[in-house]
């Protein structure tokens, strides 16, 4: 998702970089003002392990990867305004240092996320948080839908960037590049919950956004070890698609309207009557003109709608490749099926989804 | 290893002042960016530009060529979609009944070229010049002094956590796992919380060990870096140099 130089034009790199100066200038206020002394070791510590992290490729299917974002960690670690800051600092070191993300695309990759993920992200964040029990499974799950919208949104805006700088056909692009985002999403917010999961119950204190009593971290003596993103079987991950696919439908409309550019309020605004009739047309339409295509029309709507059926396309084909990838693995000699392992390392029970969606 | 080359052998280029090659590469990118695709031979002169940056640093070339590879994924992405793109044009070719035409394969080659030479100009930058260099750079570009605090925190770190991982991976690989699935993903959540707990409390102790040997929020460096002649001249001539191709790409 680092958008390299010549893949936005100068309308949108310049849009992208005012609004992203503009919002971590003032996250850099809102930071300093209660800046701790160890705020910004700690600040230099999360940046480092999410340029760590981002160097992890995680498996999506067979040989295809994708990577780590680490914005709702950033939110989660040290609320919304220090993360901007992070994000930030690791895409400049990464543009500079580098070479990962062109230098002239630094405020379109600070905008998709620094900005929107972080932003977008925390929103959500904070909605369920209000909505969710509160409990330490209501708040590992407001962070794992939360990351998984982060992603997402950032690679929304990120393909509408490039679209609107006719480097790609925005109704295909986009819905492609964002649908293959709703998987990698997956990913992020398994690792995220994992992370924050492990955090809370070694080093509560480093948690900011988690503002439980402690109880309901460490339990007390005699009660099961808390489960923080412990089973990993098929199943649990098949409900936790399966949550994200409900997320997505019920939280389209207000992440639409709630992030900053019109091109998404407009998809929100005509999505949903769309969705159902024209769905099927959206891949197989020649793109006429390139300019600005679905500005204010049912063609982003229809790229919104059919996300939406990508994301039960995905469930189904995630479903026949555990079939098919299950059949082999028991066939293999060596029997290694990951899920054993990983069950032998956690205490957990044997029922129940784990806290992470 | 990660974000400084080998600095065995120090050319004219890695002795630039860091605020002049901070300075110029920054502004040769831009330039670049906004030259007309159209304008195929500048984008030559560029190259030339570039290749001769390069031959000054004597920085390898095979290695230089190899880390710009970043960009061919992106650049796939745009030309595989470059057949459902500007289907009304001449030129071009035929593609299983999808029409690629020349309009298209100006949108391809000025999304290449660009990032490959935006991709380069970066690379001999930060090849050329340590991150203590750029830090300090930025620092007397007069970089808020929160950036300049977190990346150096941040880079001090970045060793610790990117060697840490590699160890972990390390050890994953020789028990034979290998997670393959989305749904294996978990396991590599686990190995990075580990990784973030680990690190971070070293992080922690580095830090009380710098305060207590009189850290105060400032790097000292033995070399102030000072702005002289020869990085005015450097940077002068290569802006001055890539402007004028710019001017005359458009004319």
């Amino acid at each position: 998702m680092h958008i390299p130089d010549g893949f936005v034009d100068v309308p949108v790199a310049v849009t992208t970089g005012v609004v992203s100066l503009g919002t971590v200038a003032y996250a850099v206020r809102k930071t300093t003002r209660k800046l701790g002394e160890r705020t910004i070791p700690l600040l230099g510590v999360t940046a480092a392990f999410i340029f760590a992290a981002q160097m992890l490729n995680f498996p999506v299917a067979g040989g295809t990867s994708g990577h780590f974002l680490g914005a709702m960690l950033a939110v989660a670690l040290l609320g919304p305004w220090a993360a901007p800051i992070v994000m930030t600092v690791v895409l400049v070191v990464q543009a500079l240092g580098m070479a990962d993300g062109g230098v002239t695309a630094l405020g379109a990759n600070v905008f998709n996320m620094g900005v929107v993920a972080v932003l977008v992200g925390y929103a959500f964040f904070y909605g369920l948080k209000k909505l969710l029990p509160r409990t330490l499974t209501g708040y590992l799950v407001s962070v794992a839908v939360a990351s998984w919208i982060a992603v997402v949104v950032a690679s929304l805006a990120a393909s509408a960037e490039l679209a609107l700088s006719g480097t790609v056909p925005m109704r295909i692009a986009l819905p492609a590049m964002v649908s293959v985002h709703m998987v990698i999403g997956i990913g992020e917010a398994l690792i995220t919950t994992a992370v924050v999961g492990a955090v809370l119950a070694a080093r509560p204190d480093l948690v900011k956004s988690f503002d439980l009593p402690l109880e309901t971290v460490r339990p007390t003596p005699g009660s099961p070890r808390v489960r923080v993103a412990g089973r990993t079987r098929f199943w649990s991950f098949v409900a936790g698609a399966l949550v994200v696919a409900v997320a997505l439908a019920v939280f389209v409309s207000p992440f639409a309207s709630g992030s900053p550019d019109g091109l998404e309020k407009v998809a929100a605004d005509k999505g949903f009557e769309s969705a159902a009739s024209e769905e099927p047309t959206w891949g197989l339409s020649p793109l006429g003109d390139y300019q600005f295509p679905g500005l204010g029309s049912e063609r982003v709507a229809t790229a919104v709608a059919g996300l939406l059926g990508t994301v039960v396309l995905f469930a189904l084909v995630v479903i026949v490749g555990r079939a098919l990838g299950g059949r082999k693995a028991a066939l293999a000699a060596d029997g290694g099926r990951v899920d054993d392992d990983t069950r032998g390392r956690s205490s957990a029970g044997p029922t129940g989804p784990p806290g992470h969606a | 290893m990660l974000l400084t080359e080998t600095r065995a052998e120090r050319s004219r280029l890695h002795r630039l002042d860091a605020r002049a090659k901070i300075l110029g590469f920054i502004g040769f990118t831009v330039v670049v960016v906004t030259t007309p695709a159209r304008a195929v031979w500048a984008f030559a002169l560029y190259a030339v530009i570039l290749a001769f940056l390069v031959g000054l640093s004597r920085l390898p070339l095979r290695h230089v060529l190899k880390r710009a590879l970043v960009v061919v994924p992106f650049v796939l992405v745009v030309a595989i979609f470059l057949p459902f793109f500007h289907q009304a044009g001449s030129g071009g070719y035929s593609l299983g009944g999808m029409r690629v035409t020349g309009e298209g394969l100006l949108v391809l080659w000025n999304a290449g070229a660009k990032a490959v030479l935006g991709v380069l100009s970066m690379i001999i930058l930060g090849s050329t010049t340590s991150f203590a260099e750029l830090v300090a750079g930025f620092e007397q570009l007069r970089t808020p002094r929160i950036f300049v605090l977190i990346v150096s925190f941040m880079y001090r770190y970045s060793f610790v956590f990117v060697e840490e991982l590699q160890r972990m991976r390390r050890a994953m690989t020789a028990r034979n796992y290998r997670a393959r699935w989305l749904w294996n993903v978990p396991t590599l959540g686990h190995m990075l919380s580990a990784l973030f707990l680990r690190s971070y409390s070293r992080g922690e102790r580095v830090y009380v060990a710098m305060l207590s040997r009189g850290y105060d929020g400032t790097v000292r460096v033995l070399d102030g870096g000072r702005f002289v002649a020869t990085d005015a001249a450097f940077l002068g001539g290569l802006l001055a140099a890539v402007v004028v191709i710019r001017v005359f790409s458009s004319l």
